[in-house]
């Protein structure tokens, strides 16, 4: 023993015995590790938030020929009355030529001419949307007929393109849509200022448009189909979540038929999402005959997708609140449903609202359940304020850059990337606000 | 200090306020207490002691029907409260809780503001017409728990910020403000510093005055220092029960000795 203690004590502080060295080089290469992967993380997360935002950065500006048009009474307005009814019988090619008149004006007054250039070249500069949105105008206000006005004519998505660096002459050379000469008649249009790029608020407000025309395409309909199916899950997972995790947590017995719906719950919130999907359409569309494509049918899914999220994280908020604090207001007298809704909630309630909006955020990008009910649909018209308009047809969000995808043409990649850009500021507001009541919620103790 | 305490107790022979007989408890399988029969008075402090897992807890928890909120607690026998079974199907435990208040090993205000925290009972349970008898009665349940002084300047600051004893004297006065007629005490000053503790068991013994007290504890000084009457519990058994000084000096059980002795436990 005592010759133990003496072995001991001379073995001085100032040297590292092998022991302590190998833990601390375990201790280091596990710092090291945990710094690696977070390097590995970070530069992935950069990567994707780069590439998206140099792809789609782009969908936010657009081209367009600024330019005086003349409205020609005789070819828009044959019969020369001024009646809407009458108008609507001429077609958008008639404000085509129009609109061919006046780039032909704009181009005769150029210093510069360019060799070479068909005829084809400078009609297909301008987008084929373009008469179409000129019709709108004119038929939404006849005044204009033979006047004179300023009108922004969207180009051709090539064009759009060659400013946004997506064409070149190279590749124009390769291209049947456009024409090296295209492209220089574009810069020398350019020079002169008729043709500008200016940030882009219709790819926010506009709707889909066909695959010739992704110049034109906006994702005002699929925003709003989102909302619409947001505010449905929030009307109906919010309250059906909250009551339940509240009765399972706090007033059900503890016994096999709660432990069979707990387990369940738990398994329901991993199901993959196209199966929650298939349902929807087996039962709100087949069965329950609502309409395919509604809002109101893609937020019923996502409600049944999002319930399990919040029951699961309200009943870990539930869970957190000490249970001093159910001791104390059941010690003096409170019943079980005042020490829960005094008590217990409001201390849960920072931790059910951050759930509840992550299970939103969640069903905001779901996608797969989507294209089973027919959200993937090609949507012109606007749906109508809620209520009605959950019965309308209606694009989302992650459904209309899936759908973009698919397309051809890669302008709609960058209108894609466009889309992929709203929907993370959408999730990153609402990401923020939970935060924010998290914060606000916890201040008061 | 021996003889005035002999003579309080003797003054507080009086009336039986609760009355056990033959109370058993289970958990699941485990029998947690075994025939316990008691009889406590009012106006007066019984301590109930014993080493850790005897049943002093569990028993004192019966007394206001708080087992009921745990599933695999049962309760057989029954307990009288002024002669009033309360575990009669009649009785409704929310109810009972109001005249039977209880103070927690640990302080576990409401987080909400020490008025709030006071006035929390008396609003659910009617006991004021106004704000101005809601005032007078959260104002004497302070003054009741010794806390007024302290805190009558901040009485909307949140009860959580205050210090341990603090925290505990305003469980204390949370739990007189529903005008109870029993406070049940489990280890109240479990949690506490010395100076804290003397300040709880000098308030202990003013509640006396008005209700029947009745403490769980672990000290047995405390327990030799609050009470007039003492209970000696071991294995979920009752094994001794008489009047605090008896059970000091001369206990008439082996495991109570042993016990006091510091030889079990």
């Amino acid at each position: 023993m005592t010759d133990m203690s003496n072995h001991a004590s001379r073995i001085s502080l100032f040297e590292v015995d092998p022991r302590t060295r190998r833990r601390n080089a375990a201790e280091k290469r596990f710092r090291a590790y945990g710094a690696t992967a977070i390097c590995i993380a970070v530069i992935a997360l950069v990567l994707l938030v780069g590439t998206i935002l140099r792809d789609g950065s782009g969908a936010f500006r657009q081209t367009y020929l600024s330019m005086p048009v003349a409205l020609s009474a005789e070819k828009l307005d044959p019969k020369g009355n001024r009646d809407p009814a009458e108008m609507s019988k001429v077609l958008t090619l008639a404000y085509g030529r129009v609109l061919d008149d006046a780039l032909d004006a704009a181009v005769a007054q150029m210093d510069t001419q360019i060799e070479g250039l068909s005829e084809k070249d400078m009609t297909g500069l301008v987008s084929k949307e373009a008469s179409a949105q000129l019709r709108d105008r004119v038929l939404a206000d006849p005044e204009l007929v033979g006047q004179t006005v300023d009108v922004n004519v969207l180009v051709n998505g090539r064009i759009d393109g060659y400013f946004k660096g997506r064409v070149s002459k190279e590749s124009a050379e390769r291209d049947s849509n456009t024409s090296p000469q295209q492209l220089m008649l574009a810069d020398a249009l350019a020079e002169d200022g008729v043709l500008v790029t200016r940030f882009n608020r219709e790819f926010i407000t506009n709707p889909d448009a066909s695959d010739q025309r992704p110049e034109a395409a906006g994702v005002g309909i699929a925003i709003l189909g989102s909302l619409y199916m947001m505010l449905v899950v929030l009307f109906l997972s919010v309250p059906i979540g909250v009551a339940a995790s509240i009765y399972l947590e706090e007033f059900a017995p503890k016994n096999r038929l709660t432990d069979i719906i707990e387990v369940n719950i738990s398994n329901l919130a991993a199901v993959p999402s196209i199966v929650f999907g298939i349902l929807g359409l087996a039962v709100f569309i087949n069965f329950a005959g609502l309409p395919q494509s509604a809002p109101i049918v893609g937020g019923l899914v996502l409600t049944l997708m999002t319930l399990p999220t919040i029951i699961i994280s309200t009943r870990a908020a539930l869970k957190a609140v000490p249970p001093s604090i159910r001791d104390a207001a059941l010690g003096v007298g409170a019943s079980k449903m005042q020490s829960v809704f005094h008590h217990v909630l409001p201390l849960a309630m920072p931790g059910i609202m951050t759930g509840t909006i992550l299970g939103l955020a969640q069903a905001l990008g779901e996608t797969a359940p989507l294209l089973l009910i027919g959200m993937v649909a090609f949507v012109r018209e606007f749906p109508a304020a809620p209520p009605e308009g959950l019965f309308d047809p209606a694009s989302a969000l992650p459904v209309q850059v899936y759908n973009w995808t698919q397309r051809s043409d890669p302008a709609f990649v960058e209108r894609a990337s466009g889309a992929i850009i709203i929907l993370l500021i959408f999730l990153l507001c609402m990401n923020l606000l939970a935060i924010f009541l998290r914060r606000k919620f916890e201040r008061r103790w | 200090m021996y003889d005035t305490t002999r003579t309080e107790s003797a003054v507080s022979q009086q009336d039986i306020k609760i009355s056990a007989r033959n109370v058993q408890v289970y958990y699941g399988e485990k029998h947690a207490i075994k025939d316990v029969n008691v009889e406590i008075l009012d106006k007066t402090v019984t301590a109930f002691i014993g080493p850790s897992g005897c049943g002093k807890s569990t028993f004192l928890r019966c007394i206001n029907r708080m087992n009921d909120t745990i599933d695999i607690a049962r309760i057989e026998g029954e307990i009288r409260i002024d002669g009033d079974d309360i575990y009669d199907r009649r009785v409704d435990p929310v109810q009972l809780r109001a005249k039977v208040g209880m103070v927690f090993q640990k302080p576990n205000p409401f987080p909400k503001s020490i008025f709030d925290n006071v006035a929390y009972g008396p609003r659910i349970h009617g006991l004021a017409r106004n704000k101005a008898e809601l005032d007078e009665i959260v104002e004497k349940s302070l003054r009741g728990a010794a806390l007024w002084s302290e805190v009558k300047d901040r009485l909307h600051e949140p009860g959580t910020g205050l210090s341990g004893g603090q925290q505990q004297r305003l469980c204390i006065a949370r739990a007189v403000a529903t005008a109870p007629e029993v406070l049940l005490m489990d280890e109240p000053c479990s949690a506490l510093d010395p100076i804290a503790t003397g300040q709880v068991e000098e308030l202990i013994d003013q509640l006396r005055e008005q209700f029947s007290v009745v403490i769980v504890t672990h000290s047995m000084q405390q327990a030799a220092r609050v009470s007039q009457k003492t209970a000696f519990f071991h294995l979920g058994n009752l094994v001794e029960y008489g009047d605090t000084d008896d059970i000091f000096t001369k206990p008439s059980d082996s495991r109570t000795e042993a016990y006091i002795s510091g030889r079990i436990g």
